[in-house]
């Protein structure tokens, strides 16, 4: 049979070049495992928060308007695109449970069809009373039949858990912008029946909400238009799906893993496709006179190309097969396990992406068996006797050093020759440093990512804000209390709350706004250019991250909507920059000059004394200290490192396979080179560094190339992260020089294994005959 | 004593199960300076015998003697500095390094030698003075061959050892390689070692050492050593 003996050639060939062919194999599979691993893990997540978004009939916008009329909602209703309108009163609540942790009320009715809670445990019922989130329940043993008591309108309600709950809404679950990590035993949410809130309010319904759900495709920016024009006064804002914090941090998550599947592994194909190039090249050449053989045997052109094809198409076929598999089982499961303490979503279960698992693997065919295809085609069109012949002796060639005698005549031979080498394997040489540049990329990139985090908490709790604790202050207390209490400390208070702002440009977001009374000794603005700068009259403050999101510059007007009034044009007086907590930071007296009443919310504390009182008062609904803030912020990092660590990782075996098989592939060609060297004298030692100098030279290349490559990758992870944080990556020379270390040492252990390779040249059989 | 000595040198190679011997106890003295053959059919031993002598191989057991140093107890590193300042090879197939010109393979030479000689002055005397900044592949057979010679030459080793020198060359230029290797030897009063299967070529040596099977049938004193012109092969 003929194909069996085809098929026995190709197994010792394998076989011969083991190393390489696992190299190209371990690549493949790396490859494709990228791909399936972070495609199954925002897959996962987008898949699974849809569902929920579906079973909860999410809303696509939320109008905030105090006590809507029926004339209000009927207009609403009518505008084009609005499919179904519904109003709810939802907001933040206390418990009178241990630390007073707080819920986030919304009321529901017997007719509510729009953001449902989605029922885990229990049952709602038409006279029930209440639907607990599931994980506040769990942290605070709380069960199906227990009472629990909120306080609404400064009344306590008791009300009976009929049910426990996940929530669309709170799939992300932040109380405020305090807070960056979900912590489910301070915050989550409640739903209870409309008529039992209404007993809080003296039996009468009160609602600040309409949940609004556009009929498909239609375009939200044109409905918030008409919903500005037809509430006019009346409204308070619009939330959109971009300004609610759960939904938005899962899109962005989502994207963020989306760039990195797509970006991440072209490198990865990319050098599968050199090293393949380089190894079929190299057989197909060593096997000349095979293939003239076969060719004149009667073998057929098309089943010789096969023969070598098969080669790229089976180890790439093995590398997709291992790749789909082991994905979603390390990438996938390791990230998503991560994942869960983010996000509280009905089910985990594990989404694979179809079109790019099908996309990678006949890529990654591609890049071996069409690569292979490819190194045979140029010998295809020699005929078969050409092919028995032997192959003219290698060209020498001059270098472009050789024309500076100065130099060249200075260098050594062994460097000569090692430059000769290297201008006529350009090719490899590339591959060498394409191999080294990305080792040492993701490795800086790793450590610049790590470095711009972790650098950030301190930023953000060290020099922006110099307070011990925030308090978040109770709805009674003003600012003349603050003041009559003589605390023992610095004190700023402020108030915080949403606001509707719109850019020239059209663009516009629910933002956060912040009223600063006076000074600010405890909270320190700073410009792009790390300048201090102050809060006044003259106009208003913008984070860069918002500015860029609404496309508004320094000196540029934004309109403000004030609450029972129309909009009012404000100037943006400066930019400053801000790591987290983005938005607008407004002066009282411009806040009260707009029409609006300044009411604290929150209060800033640096204590003089020990006497922490203050916060256990009722002055204060809720308090944090700032060490709790730092860890939290980290802790919302955290899976960052993680992906350090694989960058690290996927870096390692990159500079790996890569230049092990460029000095295997250079050790073999120039064997019998070696071996003349060999025998005229030359120490083993001399011989080693003539093969292991060109891999130094592509590494330190490739090390400098890596730092560009570095950047690229931390920006491209950074713009991930969306609009609440605002990073700017810096490449530190430590860092630079910490990755090309590393890259260096990998480069030595690859040196150390082709040393041991080298000790094996067997000088008499190279010596026998000509190639 | 003899510069170079053998005695009952023996040279095994195992194949699978079985062991071959290539050389099967053999002695022979060459004194310094001579024109020695070693011929033979091939499978003979005779390379061995030079392998041997060149320091690329171990003797399984006997005596190599040269120069007074036993060769057949250095370790491998003192066979590399032996190799280094010995012993200078002219192979069969040349082994120039294919990417370094005629010059540079020559000055390989000087790079690693105590005391070498110009690789310039060594091209000229093979007769490529104008060919010196060529690299192999644009060189003739008798061209590389001659490169091969000066690079052996340019190292200014004791000994000059030539395995089928002429082997992968035509009858007209292996005369000229012939000729050039024994008057260079003459003249600069080497000693050369010829491998050939070649009796012909034999009779240009001072001295010629018949093997077969790995044995010595003869060694054949020549006191009157034919011209290279003289030659017909």
């Amino acid at each position: 049979m003929v194909k069996d003996v085809l098929v026995k050639k190709s197994i010792k060939d394998i076989q011969k070049a083991l190393p390489q062919f696992i190299s190209i194999f371990v690549m493949a599979a790396v490859a494709v495992s990228i791909v399936v691993g972070l495609d199954s893990l925002w897959k996962t997540i987008d898949e699974n928060a849809k569902a929920m978004y579906q079973t909860s009939r999410l809303s696509d916008l939320w109008i905030g308007i105090m006590n809507p009329t029926e004339q209000d909602i009927w207009a609403v209703n009518h505008i084009e695109g609005v499919e179904e309108t519904e109003k709810r009163l939802s907001l933040n609540v206390q418990t009178d449970l241990k630390d007073s942790p707080t819920l986030r009320l919304y009321t529901i009715n017997e007719e509510t069809s729009l953001d449902r809670p989605v029922i885990r445990e229990g049952k709602w019922e038409e006279s029930g009373e209440a639907i607990l989130d599931e994980n506040f329940a769990k942290s605070h043993g709380l069960k199906l039949g227990d009472t629990l008591s909120i306080k609404v309108n400064e009344r306590w309600l008791d009300v009976r858990i009929q049910a426990l709950a996940l929530s669309s809404e709170h799939i992300f679950s932040i109380k405020d912008s305090t807070t960056l990590m979900p912590d489910a035993s301070k915050y989550g949410f409640i739903v209870v029946d409309e008529d039992k809130i209404a007993t809080a309010y003296g039996g009468q319904k009160i609602y600040n909400q309409i949940n609004v759900r556009f009929a498909e495709k239609y375009d939200p920016k044109a409905i918030q238009e008409s919903i500005d024009t037809v509430l006019g006064d009346d409204l308070i804002g619009i939330m959109t799906k971009k300004d609610n914090r759960s939904i938005q941090d899962v899109e962005v998550r989502i994207e963020q893993f989306i760039t990195l599947s797509r970006v991440f592994p072209f490198m990865f194909f990319f050098v599968t496709a050199l090293i393949t190039l380089s190894t079929m090249s190299r057989l197909v050449e060593d096997q000349r006179n095979q293939i003239g053989t076969l060719k004149s045997l009667g073998f057929s052109g098309k089943s010789i190309i096969w023969h070598y094809t098969s080669y790229g198409v089976y180890i790439g076929l093995l590398g997709a097969v291992v790749g789909i598999y082991i994905g979603p089982l390390v990438i996938g499961k390791v990230l998503i396990n991560q994942l869960r303490n983010l996000y509280v979503m009905d089910s985990y279960k594990m989404y694979l992406y179809m079109p790019n698992i099908i996309m990678g693997s006949i890529l990654i065919v591609f890049c071996t068996g069409g690569v292979a295809a490819y190194s045979c085609l140029k010998i295809q069109e020699e005929t078969p006797a050409s092919l028995l012949r032997n192959k003219p002796p290698k060209k020498g060639n001059h270098v472009l050093l050789e024309s500076i005698p100065v130099i060249w005549y200075k260098m050594k031979f062994s460097h000569m020759l090692i430059a000769r080498n290297i201008s006529k394997n350009k090719g490899r040489m590339l591959m060498g440093i394409f191999g080294v540049m990305g080792c040492s990329g993701l490795i800086l990139g790793a450590l610049t990512l790590n470095n711009t985090i972790s650098g950030i908490s301190k930023t953000m709790y060290e020099e922006v804000y110099s307070y011990d604790h925030i308090a978040m202050l109770d709805d009674k207390t003003t600012d003349k209390d603050i003041y009559n209490l003589h605390l023992d400390g610095v004190i700023q208070h402020m108030q915080e709350s949403g606001i509707q702002i719109l850019a020239a440009g059209g663009e516009r977001r629910m933002a956060r706004i912040t009223i600063l009374d006076g000074g600010s000794p405890l909270l320190h603005l700073i410009n792009m250019q790390k300048q201090p700068i102050t809060v006044d009259k003259d106009g208003i403050v913008l984070s860069n991250k918002l500015a860029e999101t609404l496309g508004v510059i320094q000196g540029e007007t934004v309109k403000l909507k004030v609450i029972d009034d129309s909009y009012q044009e404000v100037v943006v007086k400066d930019i400053t920059y801000l790591v987290s907590n983005q938005g607008i930071y407004i002066s009282r007296e411009l806040w009260e000059k707009m029409g609006e009443r300044y009411k604290p919310t929150s209060v800033f504390i640096k204590w003089h004394s020990k006497d922490r009182s203050f916060l256990q008062s009722d002055y204060v609904e809720s308090y944090e200290a700032v060490e709790n803030q730092k860890v939290s912020f980290e802790e919302n990092l955290k899976i960052v490192y993680l992906s350090v660590v694989l960058l690290i990782t996927f870096g390692g075996i990159l500079a790996f396979v890569v230049l092990y098989n460029l000095s295997i592939l250079n050790f073999f060609e120039r064997l019998r080179d070696l071996a003349t060297l060999q025998v005229l004298g030359f120490y083993k030692k001399e011989i080693r560094a003539l093969v292991l100098v060109e891999n130094l030279v592509s590494a330190i290349v490739g090390i400098f190339a890596g730092i560009p490559l570095g950047k690229l990758i931390t920006d491209i992870i950074i713009k991930g992260f969306g609009e609440n944080l605002d990073l700017i990556s810096q490449v530190s020379k430590l860092n630079v020089l910490i990755a090309g270390v590393i890259t260096f040492i990998f480069v030595i252990i690859v040196n150390l294994v082709v040393a041991k390779k080298i000790e094996t040249i067997e000088m008499l059989q190279s010596l026998k005959s000509v190639e | 004593m003899s510069f170079i000595t053998f005695e009952d040198v023996v040279r095994e190679y195992k194949v699978g199960e079985s062991v071959i011997r290539a050389v099967d106890g053999i002695n022979f003295e060459i004194p310094e300076g001579a024109f020695t053959a070693i011929l033979g059919q091939s499978g003979a031993g005779k390379t061995t015998v030079l392998n041997l002598l060149g320091g690329m191989d171990f003797a399984t057991r006997g005596k190599i003697m040269v120069g007074g140093e036993e060769v057949s107890k250095m370790s491998e590193m003192s066979l590399t500095t032996y190799r280094r300042n010995i012993i200078g090879f002219v192979f069969q197939f040349y082994n120039l390094v294919p990417n370094l010109t005629a010059l540079e393979n020559v000055q390989l030479a000087k790079q690693i030698c105590k005391d070498p000689l110009n690789p310039k002055e060594m091209l000229e005397r093979v007769g490529l003075g104008k060919r010196m900044f060529n690299f192999p592949s644009q060189m003739s057979g008798g061209e590389q061959q001659r490169v091969s010679i000066a690079r052996a030459l340019a190292k200014n080793p004791k000994i000059i050892l030539c395995d089928e020198p002429t082997g992968a060359l035509d009858s007209g230029t292996g005369h000229i390689v012939l000729k050039l290797i024994k008057d260079i030897a003459r003249d600069m009063n080497k000693t050369v070692i010829i491998v050939t299967h070649n009796a012909p070529i034999a009779d240009m040596a001072n001295c010629v050492i018949h093997m077969k099977d790995g044995l010595i049938r003869e060694i054949k004193q020549n006191h009157t050593p034919k011209e290279v012109e003289e030659i017909v092969w």
